[in-house]
């Protein structure tokens, strides 16, 4: 029996240590080993559980012929074929989900190939989240047929299906990080399904209530398939006499790394409790209708989120509003571009971070050149977070406050603050200098030190005034602000204290040269 | 007079003196103040010659000064200026605005002759803000001081009841019109024609979905409003027709063939009930019980014909120049009470959120430090451990 599994009497490592020194010297320098892998013996049938019980019985022979199949495998590849895939272990999830993961597996030609696709299809059914362990055995093959090997997933699924959990992230719709509470029902009809009901406390003074669908594979599609309906509110009667109410539901229909589609359906009402809110603002109060489709795609080399030091990132995400056979719905076009590059220097870990952010909003159809566009869907710079960290469109300024800049126009008579309406074109850009500071204690925390410079403006554009639009009174009011601080990078969020110096800035802006402190969501 | 063409010449001269202008201003307004009428009575211009000249010079200054404050007015945005605006629903059924809670503000500034813009709002449906008048940053709503036209009587814009609020029939008959009128106006809307001509007043601009969700959202609240429940329906529902056909009987003994209802000045109960009668006859259905009781009384619909002639359709082309407007007028009674409460509350609030973030900010800082410390960068979770089988 010229089975090539026949010959691999390895001495099962069941032991961690001894098996990853067999996956080390496979497939070269791997990192987290999390996969358990086996050969089994010749002759035995699918018995993993005698395995462990003859661990300790296996005599030298074995070992000799296990480290004979590596000295084989090391120096050629070795011609093998997947037979069967055998699925254990699943009450509730259904065959297919699993088998799924294997089709890379399937095609595998060499004992080598099938290791590694054996050790992906591992750590992805482990991120579907609904089994409470997953074991990948390579078995051999019915006797008649040599050169053949079963694949056994054997998974345990999770007994209770119910979780929950409370992070802070930064979710794709949202423009700042938020605090989320959520309970997640897992696996209930078996496709890998995830439900959760889940309450969101934005920074922005928002709140979410949402129940979400997640399915990792839709129809034979090869993305995960994210829904979301919810119910949120945001409020932003401080900074522009409105409050923003919307119901809706978002479909991810495409979430891949680098692309992402989202689809979005909402009931949108604004309004004004306060009654003082300014002419344009006033003007827009009232329900809309909003059918949307964004597209995100993002590519981001850098080698760390919350302090990069190495590489560029880019993204680039559009958005067109109005998709719907009713011409009644809010049309608009948005598109937004951020670019981030890091530069190492050699010592002390210092590095200098370069971005720029852009993005420009507009209506369309007819009379779109006089028509206002929708406040919610404008920019506005300002605010508790980061430039550094947040790639979701021009959005943070250090030294401003949130909504702080930018066209503004007096309230109701008899309220001396000012409205703030954001603008349809935004563009910002940062430099930051980062280092370590020279107290080992904060180097092991992570702690470090920075300088920047940041500059930023806005503009209308709708209502005709992009007829008035010139670079040139564009780059004169700009607004620059410069500073120093120290950032404290822990697991939930980074923060960074500041002393900011706003440099220039126009009539009526909301800046303050002083301590200002930042948030940015480490995710 | 173009506005628009003006703000364009005037583009060009960006760098007009504002002071040498308010000073103008006030030299003119010196003049005008002495011989024109007063901004609440109703409008005669004097006949004599000397006047003519005087006028037609006025005439000229607040062409040129309308001119220049409304393109001040867009570039700065806080001049008070003298173009008023009038946001309502939009127009339908042959009337300047479909709304019947719109239309009396609408004919009250048409019989006051105050020329004014009409801008629209068609996407707040169940809003009772609307509809409201603006003047720069002076805003009066709908749902603050008993309505816009008691707001814009008090605040000293146009007042056409000055010498008719101490007859003791005036506010009997407001009573009747705002009270019994107004329910049986609002109840036919909603539950007697069951909401018919509701889509073309409200919801011509709402995707079908929000709009239904309104709809009984609206006819919800409406039904709240009149206190009718599945037990009362038929009760209320024929007081309310009674009272209505009570109250078109002595309104029509009293108006006779009468110009207005009271002698020969228009008032803001003329509004009301001219904002009625047309809404009744040209919005609702000819199915309407109300709309029938309504046209048995065939004085009422005379008068309404008239005033409608008269006002409404034939002043919509020449804006008369606004010789009863004048910014001190308001700006002395703009200023609310309002903001006195206002400015004591932020001082006390700010102390309270300034100590408030004190102490937020230090428990902040605490819990950085501890989980700076005690998390120290070990956030790897993905080991997963190997198990036994």
């Amino acid at each position: 029996m010229a089975n090539p599994a026949e010959e691999l009497d390895v001495n099962p490592p069941i032991r961690e240590p001894e098996e990853e020194e067999v996956v080390e010297e496979l497939n070269g320098d791997e990192e987290g080993e999390e996969e358990e892998e086996e050969e089994d013996n010749e002759g035995e049938d699918d018995d993993t559980e005698s395995k462990s019980q003859t661990r300790k019985g296996r005599s030298s022979a074995d070992r000799i012929n296990a480290e004979s199949l590596f000295r084989r495998m090391r120096a050629a590849p070795v011609p093998v074929r997947v037979h069967d895939v055998i699925v254990r272990g699943n009450q509730k999830t259904k065959d297919h989900i699993i088998e799924a993961e294997l089709e890379a597996a399937r095609e595998a030609t060499t004992l080598q190939e099938l290791l590694e696709a054996s050790r992906v299809a591992n750590s992805n059914l482990r991120a579907l989240d609904i089994f409470d362990s997953v074991n990948i055995t390579l078995d051999s093959g019915p006797p008649e047929l040599p050169g053949t090997t079963n694949v056994v997933i054997e998974v345990v699924e999770s007994k209770s299906p119910l979780t929950g959990q409370i992070g802070v992230y930064t979710r794709a719709e949202a423009r700042s990080s938020s605090l989320e509470a959520s309970l997640k029902y897992k696996n209930i009809f078996g496709y890998g399904d995830i439900w959760d009901g889940s309450i969101v406390h934005g920074y922005d003074n928002s709140a979410e209530v949402g129940l979400g669908m997640y399915l990792p594979r839709f129809r034979g599609f090869s993305t995960p398939f994210t829904s979301r309906l919810y119910l949120s509110t945001q409020d932003w009667l401080k900074f522009s006499s409105y409050k923003e109410r919307s119901l809706g539901l978002s479909l991810g229909l495409l979430s891949s790394k680098y692309h992402e589609l989202v689809y979005t359906i909402a009931w949108r009402n604004l309004i004004d409790p306060s009654q003082a809110a300014s002419a344009s603002i006033r003007r827009q109060l009232g329900h809309t209708f909003l059918s949307a489709l964004k597209y995100t795609f993002k590519f981001d080399q850098r080698n760390s989120y919350l302090r990069p030091t190495n590489g560029y990132a880019f993204v680039s995400t559009s958005q067109i509003g109005g998709l719907a056979p009713d011409s009644r719905s809010l049309r608009f076009l948005k598109q937004e571009i951020d670019l981030r590059y890091a530069v190492p220097f050699g010592f002390y870990n210092t590095a200098l971070n370069f971005g720029v952010s852009g993005g420009v909003s507009f209506p369309w159809g007819s009379g779109y050149q006089n028509r206002p566009s929708s406040v919610p869907e404008r920019f506005f710079l300002g605010g508790n977070s980061s430039p550094l960290c947040s790639l979701g469109g021009p959005s943070a300024l250090w030294g401003f406050k949130t909504r702080g800049l930018g066209p503004n126009e007096p309230r109701r008579k008899g309220d001396s603050e000012r409205d703030f309406v954001g603008g349809d074109a935004a563009v910002t850009a940062f430099a930051d200098l980062s280092f370590d500071l020279p107290v080992r204690w904060l180097r092991e925390r992570g702690i470090h030190g920075h300088v920047f410079a940041s500059v930023g403006n806005m503009a209308k554009l709708s209502e005709n005034e992009f007829r008035n639009f010139s670079a040139p009174k564009f780059l004169e009011t700009v607004r620059t602000s410069v500073g120093a601080g120290i950032v404290l990078p822990t697991s939930v969020f980074r923060m960074e204290l500041n002393y900011c110096h706003v440099l220039k800035k126009q009539e009526h802006d909301q800046a303050r040269s002083g301590v200002c402190v930042t948030f940015s969501a480490s995710s | 007079m173009d506005l628009v063409t003006g703000q364009e010449v005037l583009d060009e001269k960006r760098s007009e003196d504002d002071h040498n202008i308010s000073s103008w201003f006030t030299s003119t307004k010196n003049l005008s103040e002495k011989p024109l009428a007063k901004p609440s009575s109703s409008t005669k211009r004097p006949a004599s010659s000397s006047m003519n000249l005087l006028e037609d010079l006025f005439f000229f200054f607040f062409l040129t000064r309308a001119l220049i404050t409304h393109t001040n007015a867009i570039m700065e945005g806080d001049q008070e200026t003298e173009v008023y605006t009038l946001v309502a629903r939009k127009p339908s059924f042959d009337l300047p605005t479909a709304c019947p809670n719109c239309l009396p503000a609408y004919i009250y500034l048409k019989l006051a002759q105050l020329p004014f813009e009409l801008a629209f709002n068609s996407t707040f449906p169940d809003s009772d803000e609307l509809p409201y008048f603006e003047n720069g940053t002076y805003v009066a709503y709908n749902n603050e001081d008993g309505g816009v036209i008691e707001k814009l009587k008090k605040d000293g814009i146009v007042n056409l009841d000055v010498p008719l609020q101490t007859l003791p029939e005036y506010l009997s008959l407001k009573a009747l019109i705002v009270s019994w009128l107004g329910e049986a106006l609002t109840y036919e809307i909603w539950v007697g024609t069951e909401g018919i001509s509701t889509s073309k007043i409200y919801y011509s601009d709402l995707p079908w979905v929000i709009s239904k969700a309104l709809f009984y959202k609206q006819t919800y609240m409406a039904k709240n409003r009149l206190g009718i429940t599945k037990e009362t329906a038929e009760q209320r529902e024929k007081q309310i027709y009674k009272r209505a056909s009570e109250a078109y009987e002595a309104l029509s003994t009293r108006l006779g063939e009468q110009k207005f209802l009271f002698e020969d000045r228009p008032s803001s109960l003329d509004a009301f009930l001219l904002s009625h009668i047309l809404f009744i006859i040209q919005a609702l259905p000819e199915t309407s019980a109300l709309r029938c009781k309504l046209l048995e009384h065939s004085n009422l619909v005379r008068y309404a014909e008239k005033l409608k002639a008269e006002f409404l359709e034939a002043s919509s082309s020449s804006p008369s120049p606004p010789l009863h407007s004048f910014p001190s007028s308001f700006s002395r009674k703009g200023s609310k009470p309002k903001s006195k409460p206002k400015v004591e509350k932020t001082a006390e609030e700010k102390k309270f959120k300034k100590r408030a973030r004190f102490f937020l900010a230090a428990q902040f800082l605490a819990v950085v430090m501890y989980l700076s410390v005690m998390g120290g960068g070990s956030s790897d979770e993905l080991e997963y451990e190997d198990e036994d089988d």
